[in-house]
């Protein structure tokens, strides 16, 4: 009934699962009532607000921020479907196997809601189309999101699934979308994308409850597991937030809607009360951890610098840091952000030499490196050095962005070799190493879908020199 | 000709590049490369720029081949220092 290659590892006699519990005693006609109510509420506000009127009313950064949640998070969502029915059959006790239904039925909702609200908005601005085709591209940032999707909810086991997806990723990370960017959203006047993902917050934090109860039997009976998982998770987790959540929040917010920095997002929902409940539960806090806590302050202003200057290789606009959002990240990174000023002067400079709208004049065009684990840019470390470390497997050369990522891959190798990167695909004459070609054909972007600046590089402190407006 | 796929550092910048490099072709090609790649990000003008590999600089007047650059190994540009030769 319960074979270990589907039910998951450690496997337990029965008698060990008895006593799961979790907080939450839902009924199933409880359930339809209260989700019915939810409904009701984003429709509402939905009809309230008129959506593309409501669009273009928005700033063109959170727009971009929008855009970016819009692609990464509703068919990732759509995987957990999967993941959470394959916990309806298989997890091993009955009060789990309920709650991963309801989960199930969460998930698909949490498809459905953003789809629904945000993928229409193509008909005013093609960007948005990438709600629908983001995962069923070869765009590199969809690549990095499906090798971990895939693997965490697709493919996990309803152990797995349970400590990755609901105690790592739900009850460590989702907090940082789903309220820290929710309360950043009602500054921006966004109260749809705020009634949206709030709504998809009351279920987060019911069927998160189905990690602890496993977490804490796994790590009662094998502790060495629970901390892997655990470890495992959270460094996936993380990178994938510091994406999405901390470029959204340090760098697409409005400068006159910013709160508390990312970072300090991250102090609060990760450090704080993240490692309290590991600390329950009698695991440690991961091995990496200084590494982390160098990399909340470094790795997503590394990645944005990057992708801003790789922007056509994605599907949503940025928008260059000027003086006064310069001053804001170094009062909130002092130890850190000083040296990615040079980048961003060396940004404003060209941009300053151009023509308004020649996005490629301040564009990256030599072919950007991938970690062989995560599949994101070789950008951890700090701009001094770079943290990449290139070792040898089975006779074949592999990069790792960190520390971690190596770590990772070299406990499951069986499960990560046989992928390709991105320059492996080029190497292997599999994708063009021509980056028009390459997003054209290969990444399935069309020029009026891929990213610019958002202003066309018109600022009104940057000073343009008398050449570029000749 | 075969090319020799490198992953490129260079002090200042925030991300990796692919260098692909021909067997006979000087480091000190590599490094003009390797500079006019992360030229968007780094500003390269007023800077003297070494090639390392493990921590050692390489001949500028070295070939790729010359210097046993491996396929996929890591180098990494960095300013040369007040002081350096």
């Amino acid at each position: 009934m319960f074979p270990e290659a589907l039910s998951g590892t450690p496997w337990l006699p029965h008698e060990d699962w008895a006593g799961w519990d979790e907080p939450f005693k839902t009924k199933f006609e409880d359930y339809v009532v209260g989700q019915d109510d939810k409904e009701r509420g984003v429709t509402a506000v939905a009809a309230l607000l008129g959506r593309a009127k409501h669009m273009a009313r928005l700033d063109p950064g959170w727009l971009a921020a929008t855009k970016l949640h819009a692609a990464t998070l509703p068919l990732a969502e759509f995987a957990a479907v999967v993941g959470n029915l394959r916990a309806t059959r298989f997890a091993r006790d009955g009060a789990w196997r309920t709650m991963s239904t309801l989960g199930a039925l969460d998930e698909l909702r949490h498809t459905q809601v953003p789809l629904e609200v945000l993928h229409p908005l193509l008909k005013v601005d093609r960007q948005f189309d990438w709600a629908h085709r983001f995962y069923h591209t070869n765009n590199w940032v969809a690549i990095a999101a499906r090798h971990a999707f895939d693997e965490l909810l697709m493919c996990a086991d309803p152990i797995e699934l349970a400590i990755g997806t609901n105690f790592v990723f739900e009850t460590g990370f989702t907090n940082l979308q789903f309220i820290g960017l929710a309360s950043l959203a009602e500054g921006a006047d966004d109260r749809l994308f705020e009634a949206m993902v709030t709504s998809i917050q009351t279920d987060e934090a019911r069927h998160a409850q189905i990690g602890r109860p496993v977490l804490e039997i796994v790590a009662r009976h094998d502790p060495e597991r629970a901390q892997y998982l655990v470890d495992k998770w959270f460094w996936r987790s993380w990178q994938l937030f510091a994406v999405v959540t901390g470029l959204a929040m340090d760098y697409l917010t409005p400068f006159a809607r910013r709160g508390p920095s990312f970072r300090e997002f991250v102090q609060e929902w990760v450090a704080e009360q993240f490692l309290g409940a590991l600390e329950r539960l009698g695991l440690k806090r991961p091995w990496y951890w200084e590494i982390f806590e160098k990399s909340v302050a470094n790795y997503h202003h590394m990645i944005y610098a990057s992708a801003y200057s790789y922007r056509a290789s994605v599907w949503f606009d940025f928008v260059l840091p000027g003086p006064r959002e310069r001053a804001w990240l170094r009062r909130k990174y002092p130890e850190s952000f000083p040296a990615f000023e040079p980048v961003w002067d060396r940004i404003t400079e060209t941009w300053a030499q151009t023509d308004p709208g020649i996005d490629f004049a301040a564009h990256g065009k030599a072919i950007p490196t991938f970690c062989s684990l995560c599949q994101l840019v070789l950008s951890h470390g700090t701009p001094e050095h770079n943290e990449a470390r290139v070792t040898m497997h089975n006779g074949e050369p592999r990069v790792f962005c960190n520390e971690p990522c190596q770590w990772i891959f070299e406990r499951e190798p069986e499960r990560y070799g046989a992928h390709k990167d991105i320059v492996a695909r080029v190497l292997a004459g599999e994708a063009p190493a021509n980056l028009i070609e390459f997003l054209r054909t290969y990444s399935a972007l069309a020029y009026d879908e891929w990213g610019k600046d958002a202003y066309a590089g018109v600022y009104p402190w940057l000073v343009r020199t008398p050449e570029a407006n000749r | 000709m075969s090319l020799v796929p490198l992953y490129g550092f260079v002090e200042g910048d925030t991300m990796g590049v692919l260098v692909l490099a021909a067997r006979d072709m000087r480091i000190e090609t590599v490094i003009a490369n390797l500079c006019q790649s992360a030229a968007p990000r780094v500003s390269i003008d007023g800077h003297q720029w070494d090639l390392l590999v493990g921590g050692h600089v390489l001949d500028p007047d070295n070939t790729v081949d010359g210097a046993r650059l491996a396929p996929l190994q890591r180098i990494d540009l960095r300013r040369r220092r007040a002081g350096a030769p």
